[in-house]
């Protein structure tokens, strides 16, 4: 393999490990809290679709990216109410919220585009860092992409930052682990999983936003395929620590993008497969490495004083 | 009534007052009418058995739960506090009788926890943290994981958590349960100096040793009312016994008593059979270690004969835990074997040793001894649903009747067999769970962990018959609990248990008390012995 | 479970208990709002609501494709009301509906199977489906037994797999796509032999319901007997509630939950196998899709009644025979049914704490 294929497959493991970087900080952050939001896969839904016709309507993809955060943030706390407020399960609030995105999306894009048309929306550009993008051969194919992906390196280096040397680092981290504690010393339980739960919503909307008017410029019914329960795979795959969730997402981002390299090495694997495989890894992952006890010990369960 | 003789007048005015406060859990009163007066400087103790309302009191106060009449009072004005961040903003402050640390973070963060905003200043908290440690004799690594630490330890860290916040009140919900003797005297003595130091401080206990020792004023609760109070409680000791038990002391069965510090502790006379000392359960050179390699037992060997009943003393966490699951068959153990006569018993499941004829009950019933979403006679037959089986299908109305005659032979309360489990009070419960075991067909020996923990005297007292019953059957009876009283009442024999290790035995003799109390922490056996002959 | 559900029966009554009133008035309101969603975009409400009763009661034949549709929903139902007695959850209906398809149709094309006798031909390729559903479900099952792995996310993986699986074996000719003989040959098996089809009840094409209806029948009771009657329901209710305690009484952690997730992956296999025998008679791309997700919800309205599985599976399969016409006759998307969905579900979340303290009143 020359170094020019191995470029252009390091820049499409970044390209499609982002939006599963920017969801699954957000979800690290929410679940270390104590919420799992199953629902990421609906929010980015509704980011994606939302920027998609914000950018069409206004010739604007800034916008259409305002847009997309905007819509995201009723359908997060709809999931906060339901996981905090009114103790519903939460896996099934999550899917049934993503049941009910992906019909809403679904029907207002047959309505607002007729069935068959792809319409061309403008996308976001692409940037190129001055160092690193003029590495000859590797510079322009890795690091050229589009800015939200540097936006989202720096929101995930905030967000290490924040978690390790902030009293909202702390907080969260109790909440998820001992929220009787939290409770106990004057903080609200149920505040600082809102926060979470609509940071989660945020960071899944600019996912979301990059997979329409980011990477392919265009919006298809269900197009996150899944993303979103990728992105859940990561963080437990990356034991709810933020490194290690990036390394997952890359990791799914390399499995994704073979389906277009290997063949153009000319290996002949069936397509399915090579779809299969990010799933194949996130399940792999997901059932061998990890124990029951990295988890934050409240996951899943709501607070109740 | 009120027992203040003479000398002492409340010439300082109260800081916390609560008057005819009453608070109800659906029907259920927890609080009736209760009214007292904290005063700064001093310290009040709030003694009750089990279930008399100690807690619901203390979580009235720091707002957890809201009075449904009677009000309160703060330095005079009228005070509701809205929750826990109310409460400490108005300098209340209190070590819970659970902890609510967070395991996996240091002692500095869990301080933090809640009391800055922005950026963490780590090293000022642990500076403040050797202060307080000079001050009140709390010595601490500020930068110790809390799952790291020993119970008595995290206590101290929560003691800390309250008086880093320089608190006017300070309020301790049961503290001694956890501690070692020696413990025991190093809180005390923390209390007095927090009250010295002008703060109010009030103590729930239901041991009266602590009462003699610090208290300078008692409330007594019974059923959720003020049954008693005094401002000279050493005098009025006997008085406010008879108050918080309704009765007298000689009417109680005395390891009861001396387990509730009610009565001295009392050798036990027990008629043994000595013809055949046959040894029934084996336990040899069992070692556990957890998944993080350290060691959680190391090398316990004993011997229990058939009608013995051998106590193993110690504080929580010092391996009592993985010895009872690993006879119970839930975790395996690194090393080492269990035999129960001939059979050996290392590394069955739990099928198979219930089968073999261990019964356990469990020191957390709800964890592990029972589901309490089921009914009651579900629970009761849980590990022998075998024998209400036909075809697959589940005799019920037989399953309902063999309940119902157990309930009556055990004194179980409860609305009847089909009662969820849930519904049943603790003490009902412990029985419940106690009936199973100890009515296993086949049963030769029975581990029950802790016991009586958190049970009025009543059903302390059936515990301990039932017991006792079981050994004169000549079932060798296994007793592990921290808290020595009840072995020294009960045992025959008391080994240690320190770190995973036993630090010696001996006979079940309240004169060897500070012997025993000594090895619980952590002075090996010959060691003891010779500093206490010396 | 509730305070008053002492003996742990399913609720078969028809008493006015707010589990049963509040499923409805979920629907209620989820079909208002869809009827809103219809005005929005312009379609006159009455054309939708005619399309839509004519979809479903239409013809005979439409009756009759509606309930082999309830009869898939119903066992996927009944396979998470079975795994959720012991406090897991199925959600991978969809990929095992696929590898049930996909085991089904590969059975019934081999050679050997179309001469058996005894109606071994279509029974054979049935068992097929449910053992491949099974098996996905154990593999399930297993990872949690193992590595304590969260079954929602293992069992959707493995539905994501599944599906590509199905996309795989229908576009590979040398798995079960038809043999190309242009370029233009649709990715999709040969047709199954007759003699692998499914008996139809009648007999009679128009009125197409075949012997899945008797077979699924059988099965509820089966389950319905179970849950509430045998030590099996018993240990499933006990592992549920408190995996440790059961443990500790001797009811095996292990063999409990791969029983659980096996059964439920097995019915969901055979929910696909009848759909391959019973109607479609072709392996095509994405013919589960949406099945799986529909008897989920069937399953999660039903809140562990099987009697709830079997009303709302029918509920949505008469609805998805609406919603089809509703598309074709009154241009309003299947999108629609969709929506309805989802916010029965949210409804339904979001009310069970007001169950809960309506009941224990």
């Amino acid at each position: 393999m020359t170094w020019e294929l191995f470029a252009v497959f390091l820049g499409s493991s970044i390209r499609l490990a982002t939006p599963l970087l920017l969801a699954g900080i957000g979800e690290m952050v929410s679940e270390r809290a104590g919420v799992l939001n199953m629902s990421i896969e609906g929010m980015m839904l509704t980011s994606a679709f939302a920027s998609a016709v914000g950018a069409w309507a206004t010739g604007d993809p800034l916008i259409g990216l305002l847009i997309g955060i905007i819509a995201v943030q009723p359908v997060a706390l709809l999931q906060a109410v339901l996981s905090n407020t009114l103790r519903a399960n939460q896996i099934v609030s999550g899917i049934g919220i993503n049941i009910l995105v992906l019909g809403a999306t679904t029907l207002a894009y047959r309505e607002i585009f007729g069935a068959r048309s792809r319409a061309e929306i403008p996308g976001l550009g692409k940037i190129k860092p001055p160092l690193l993008g003029d590495i000859p051969v590797l510079g322009p194919a890795v690091f050229e992409q589009v800015w939200l992906l540097y936006l989202g390196i720096a929101l995930i280096v905030l967000t290490a930052l924040v978690l390790r040397y902030t009293s909202i680092g702390l907080a969260i981290h109790a909440a998820g682990a001992e929220p009787k504690a939290v409770d106990k010393s004057g903080l609200s339980v149920t505040r600082i999983r809102y926060g979470c739960v609509l940071f989660a919503g945020f960071m899944a909307s600019l996912a979301g936003a990059f997979l329409s008017i980011g990477d392919i410029h265009t919006f298809t019914e269900g197009m996150t395929r899944g993303a979103g329960y990728l992105a859940i795979a990561s963080v437990i795959f990356g034991k709810w620590r933020v490194g290690g969730t990036v390394l997952a997402c890359l990791l799914f981002g390399a499995a994704t993008a073979l389906q277009f390299q290997l063949p153009a090495l000319g290996v002949d694997v069936p397509n399915a497969l090579l779809i299969m495989l990010p799933y194949l890894l996130a399940l792999l992952a997901v059932g061998g490495l990890v124990g029951r006890q990295m988890a934050p010990a409240t996951l899943g369960e709501p607070f109740r004083r | 009534m009120s027992m203040t003789s003479g000398t002492q007048t409340a010439s300082v005015e109260p800081l916390l007052s609560l008057e005819a406060i009453t608070k109800r859990f659906g029907s259920f009163a927890a609080l009736s009418d209760v009214s007292l007066e904290l005063r700064p400087g001093e310290i009040h103790c709030i003694l009750g058995e089990n279930g008399a309302g100690k807690s619901t009191l203390c979580n009235l106060i720091f707002g957890v739960h809201r009075p449904d009449s009677g009000a309160m009072r703060f330095r005079g004005v009228p005070f509701q506090p809205s929750g826990p961040a109310d409460a400490l903003s108005h300098g209340i402050a209190m070590v819970h009788q659970h902890f609510s640390l967070v395991p996996d973070m240091t002692v500095v963060d869990n301080v933090l926890l809640g009391r800055e905003r922005g950026v963490l200043n780590r090293k000022q908290c642990a500076r403040q943290l050797e202060k307080l440690a000079i001050d009140y004799g709390l010595p601490l690594d500020p930068y110790a994981k809390i799952e790291d630490l020993s119970v008595g330890e995290r206590q101290r860290v929560e003691i800390v958590k309250c008086l880093i916040r320089d608190p006017s009140l300070f309020v301790l919900d049961e503290p001694t349960a956890v501690l070692l003797p020696d413990e025991i005297a190093a809180l005390l003595d923390v209390c007095r100096r927090v009250a010295s130091s002008g703060r109010a401080v009030v103590l729930v206990t239901h041991k009266l040793a602590e009462i003699k020792k610090i208290a300078d004023r008692v409330t007594v609760l019974r059923g959720g009312r003020v049954v008693a109070t005094s401002a000279t409680p050493a005098a009025d000791i006997d008085a406010l016994v008879r108050a918080m038990i309704q009765g007298n002391v000689e009417a109680l069965d005395s390891s009861a008593a001396s387990v509730l510090g009610l009565a001295p502790v009392q050798r036990a006379r027990r008629d043994r059979s000595t013809t055949t000392k046959t040894e029934a359960l084996q336990i040899d050179g069992l070692t556990v270690r957890d998944s993080q390699g350290v060691t959680r037992l190391d090398n316990f060997t004993l011997t229990v004969d058939r009608g013995e009943i051998v106590g193993v003393a110690g504080v929580e966490g010092n391996g009592q835990s993985e010895l009872t699951a690993v006879l119970s068959g839930m975790m395996t153990a690194t090393g080492g074997r269990i035999h129960l006569g001939e059979a050996e018993l290392t590394g069955l499941a739990p099928k198979q040793i219930t089968a073999a004829g261990i019964g356990i009950v469990p020191e957390d019933r709800h964890a592990v001894g029972c589901v309490t979403g089921m009914s009651l006679a579900e629970n009761i037959y849980l590990n022998r649903l075998d024998e209400f089986t036909r075809f697959g299908f589940l005799k019920r109305t037989a399953l309902q009747r063999e309940a119902a005659a157990m309930m009556q032979r055990f004194d179980v309360r409860a609305r009847g067999p089909a009662a969820t489990f849930f519904s049943l009070s603790g003490g009902n419960q412990q029985k419940a769970v106690l009936a199973r075991e100890i009515t296993l067909p086949n049963l030769t020996c029975l581990v029950a962990a802790q016991p009586t923990r958190g049970l009025d005297v009543g059903a302390v007292a059936a515990v301990y018959d039932h017991i006792r019953a079981a050994s004169t059957r000549g079932v060798a009876i296994l007793l592990v609990s921290s808290e020595l009283d009840e072995l020294l009442s009960v045992a025959d024999r008391i080994v240690v248990l320190y770190r995973g290790r036993i630090m010696g035995a001996c006979a079940a003799d309240p004169a060897r008390r500070e012997e025993i109390g000594a090895m619980m922490a952590g002075h090996a056996q010959d060691h003891v012995q010779g500093n206490l002959h010396a | 479970m509730t305070a008053l559900d002492q003996s742990g029966k399913t609720t078969a009554r028809f008493t006015v208990r707010p589990a049963l009133l509040v499923p409805i008035a979920a629907v209620g309101f989820a079909a208002l709002i869809g009827l809103g969603l219809i005005a929005l975009i312009g379609v006159p409400v009455h054309d939708a609501i005619a399309a839509f009763i004519d979809g479903t009661v239409g013809s005979a034949y439409s009756i009759a494709a509606s309930i082999n549709r309830s009869i898939a929903f119903a066992l996927v139902g009944f396979g998470f009301v079975l795994a959720n007695r012991a406090n897991l959850t199925n959600v991978g209906g969809e990929g095992q509906i696929a590898v049930g398809g996909i085991a089904a149709t590969a059975v019934a094309l081999d050679g050997h199977v179309s001469g058996l006798p005894l109606g071994l031909a279509f029974i054979l390729p049935m068992l097929a489906g449910v053992i491949a559903g099974a098996v996905w479900g154990a593999i399930a099952a297993i990872m949690k037994i193992k590595a304590g792995t969260n079954e929602v996310i293992s069992t959707l993986l493995l539905s994501f797999i599944g599906v590509w699986l199905l996309y795989w074996c229908v576009q590979s000719p040398a798995l079960l796509r038809k043999p190309m003989t242009s370029s233009a040959t649709l990715p999709e098996s040969l047709e199954i032999p007759d003699e692998t089809k499914l008996p139809l009840l009648t007999g009679d094409y128009s009125f197409p319901l075949h012997i899945g209806l008797p077979i699924a029948i059988v099965i509820a009771v089966v389950i319905a007997v179970v849950l509430s009657k045998t030590i099996l329901g018993l240990r499933l209710r006990a592992v549920g509630l408190n995996p440790v305690a059961a443990n500790r009484a001797g009811i095996s952690y292990a063999r409990t939950v791969i029983f659980a997730l096996a059964s439920a992956g097995g019915l969901g296999g055979l929910a696909g196998a009848l759909m391959l025998l019973g109607e479609q008679y072709t392996l095509k791309d994405g013919f589960s899709s949406g099945y799986g997700f529909d008897g989920l919800v069937a399953g999660l309205l039903a809140r562990g009644s099987v009697t709830g599985v079997i009303a709302a599976a029918l509920l949505f399969g008469f609805m998805r025979s609406g919603g089809i016409n509703m598309e074709m006759v009154a241009e309003v998307p299947t999108a629609l049914v969709v929506v309805i969905q989802g916010l029965i579900v949210i409804t339904l979340a979001g009310a069970a704490l007001f169950i809960e303290r309506w009941e224990r009143k």
